[in-house]
């Protein structure tokens, strides 16, 4: 049986969302008997979060080094290739996120096989297995097959579903790695932790985003009322990053940010290519705009057509009245 | 301080991609233009020469065509040029690309290496992290700063939303992200000069490898077939005054989609 070593990102206490829906689908696969499943984390681990990881894998290894003190591609890429050379693992699987779509293709190149990186759907029962990945900003999907073992597969957020396995109670250890000294090359100086605690917008599951039609920066703020009641990120379109009314970190596009949530609103955005490559595999697309024609309305499951510092804060008011009913 | 240039020839953003009838192959219409990340590479390779001198080549992979994007890149300013010709390389996976991208880099000598975060076609964002895995060398992932001094460089890296700033020694990767610079037009002079130039070709053999290599039999990972996106149902307008169809939506988001 094919062995699945899942890379679970750490963040304090909590595990990355991203690294918990492909954890769900690796623990789905273990029972389906057609893969055995061990998770790996490299972060320290708290006994919270190993409590709640260990009920949804059979297995947690903890690598340690003095060198994984601090995320860096080099150390990261051989513990990861190491390790998964140690289990035979037949597939390494990770959320597609930042770090993980950094360093695993290094990964892949230690294990001298090939990578998919930022799969929306796999067909785990066909033969060869084949993972679905969006090209051309989503205008079409490939199905790609690795004859390579092991394959390396980072996942878009908010592809698999997390549905938590049940009667799971896994075993934990922790394994030193041995890195070799001297073997990483970058050093993290500092952080700049002012969006510390802001969800990333590409694990959101609700995302409200504003474009030019909100006019000015300080009008966001209709944008901003409205995602904090439903518990939304802020996203924002490319012209109005240009603009400097948000920050690059909130761009959703080509050269922004791809997301994929559950519900997205979009509010005085036309519709230009660039930001509809970011949103369109978004489930549900709401969109507002004065103008009946704009093209966001073609990429829309709904539309309102009207005057979008009308629309929102009685929408905001509807959702704090929905709240309070539930 | 030497500085190369991957740079990949993409179709433009606006080209329509459709799904040949065997959907084995994509027809994309022919108008092609440098990847837009790999600008911000161009862009800031040049800076950093104008500032500590030195040298800077671009390097694509690709078919006959791509000799156009290293053009531009001549017109931008860049020293000189090289193509890895190649039409099945061209077309491989991102583990082969690093390769063949990898044996041409080995017979240069450098400081620094810039390449895009992701080609907007294929979309893998995976090649540059491959190649610094080839010859062994450090990157930084998603670049909005870099400042090159003595051996080392001091960079802001933005791969999470949150910015970290990290020390690398040199020689390193780096990979541009939006934000890192403003992309130059090229003067008409330089565009003389690129028309000129000689810009040489050199066949995978002259890097150790053979052409099956670059096959699909020869890939680690292969495209099965190409899919459509899915298409949504079309739009549903909610009509009426804003505090109905505020009222309207906020019900089909909570009872019928249940995504609050």
């Amino acid at each position: 049986m094919d062995k699945v070593l899942v890379f679970v990102e750490t963040k304090g206490d909590e595990p990355r969302k991203a690294s918990m829906e492909v954890l769900c689908e690796a623990a789905r696969l273990a029972e389906s008997g057609r893969f055995s499943m061990e998770a790996v984390c490299l972060g320290a681990v708290s006994d919270v979060l190993k409590n709640r990881l260990l009920s949804c894998t059979h297995k947690l290894v903890r690598l340690t080094d003095p060198e994984l003190a601090a995320y860096s591609p080099e150390g990261y890429a051989h513990a990861v290739a190491g390790h998964a050379r140690q289990i035979g693992a037949g597939m390494i699987m990770a959320g597609a996120t930042g770090v993980g779509r950094d360093f695993l293709p290094r990964t892949a190149v230690i294990l001298e096989t090939g990578i998919v990186s930022d799969v929306t759907a796999a067909n785990w029962f066909d033969d060869p297995i084949t993972f679905v990945r969006p090209m051309f900003g989503g205008k079409v999907f490939a199905e790609v097959a690795c004859p390579a073992s092991p394959v390396v597969v980072t996942v878009r957020p908010n592809s698999f579903a997390m549905d938590m396995p049940e009667g799971i109670n896994g075993e934990y250890v922790e394994v030193a790695v041995g890195l070799q000294a001297g073997s990483i090359h970058t050093r993290l100086l500092r952080v700049d932790d002012t969006r510390k605690d802001a969800v990333d917008i590409t694990e959101a599951d609700l995302i409200v985003a504003g474009g030019r039609g909100l006019k000015a920066a300080e009008n966001f703020k209709v944008i901003e009322d409205l995602a904090v009641v439903i518990g939304a990120t802020v996203g924002a379109t490319r012209s109005v990053v240009d603009a400097k009314w948000r920050d690059q970190a909130d761009q959703i596009g080509k050269s922004g940010k791809t997301v994929s949530p559950k519900l997205y609103i979009g509010a005085g955005i036309s519709g230009a290519i660039h930001h509809i490559m970011g949103m369109d595999s978004s489930k549900v697309i709401v969109a507002v705009n004065r103008d009946p024609n704009a093209i966001i309305f073609n990429y829309a499951n709904y539309g309102i057509v009207g005057d979008l510092f009308e629309v929102l804060p009685a929408m905001t008011e509807e959702f704090k009245r929905h709240k309070e009913r539930v | 301080m030497n500085i190369l240039v991957l740079i990949k020839q993409v179709p433009d953003p606006e080209a329509l991609v459709e799904i040949a009838a065997s959907g084995k192959d994509l027809n994309i219409e022919p108008k092609f233009v440098i990847n837009l990340f790999d600008e911000f590479a161009l862009e800031e390779a040049l800076r950093i020469r104008e500032k500590h001198g030195g040298n800077v080549k671009a390097i694509s992979l690709g078919g006959t065509k791509a000799i156009e994007a290293l053009r531009t890149a001549i017109a931008m300013g860049a020293d000189e040029a090289m193509l890895i010709e190649d039409e099945s390389f061209a077309g491989s996976d991102g583990y082969n690309t690093a390769l063949a991208l990898s044996r041409a880099v080995q017979k240069e000598t450098f400081d620094i290496i810039l390449c895009g975060r992701q080609a907007i076609d294929a979309d893998r964002g995976e090649v540059p992290q491959m190649v610094a895995q080839f010859l062994g060398l450090p990157h930084v992932g998603v670049v909005v700063k870099l400042d090159v001094d003595d051996g080392k460089a001091v960079v802001e890296s933005v791969l999470e939303g949150t910015k970290e700033v990290i020390e690398v020694t040199l020689p390193a990767i780096f990979t541009a992200q939006k934000g890192l610079n403003e992309p130059r037009v090229p003067l008409i002079t330089g565009v003389m000069k690129a028309m000129k130039v000689q810009i040489p070709k050199v066949p995978v053999e002259d890097l150790g490898l053979t052409k099956e290599m670059g096959g699909p039999d020869g890939s680690k990972t292969r495209i099965e077939r190409y899919l459509p996106r899915k298409k949504r149902p079309a739009v549903q307008f909610i009509e009426g005054e804003p505090r109905q169809a505020a009222a309207e939506i906020v019900r089909i988001l909570a009872d019928v989609e249940r995504v609050i």
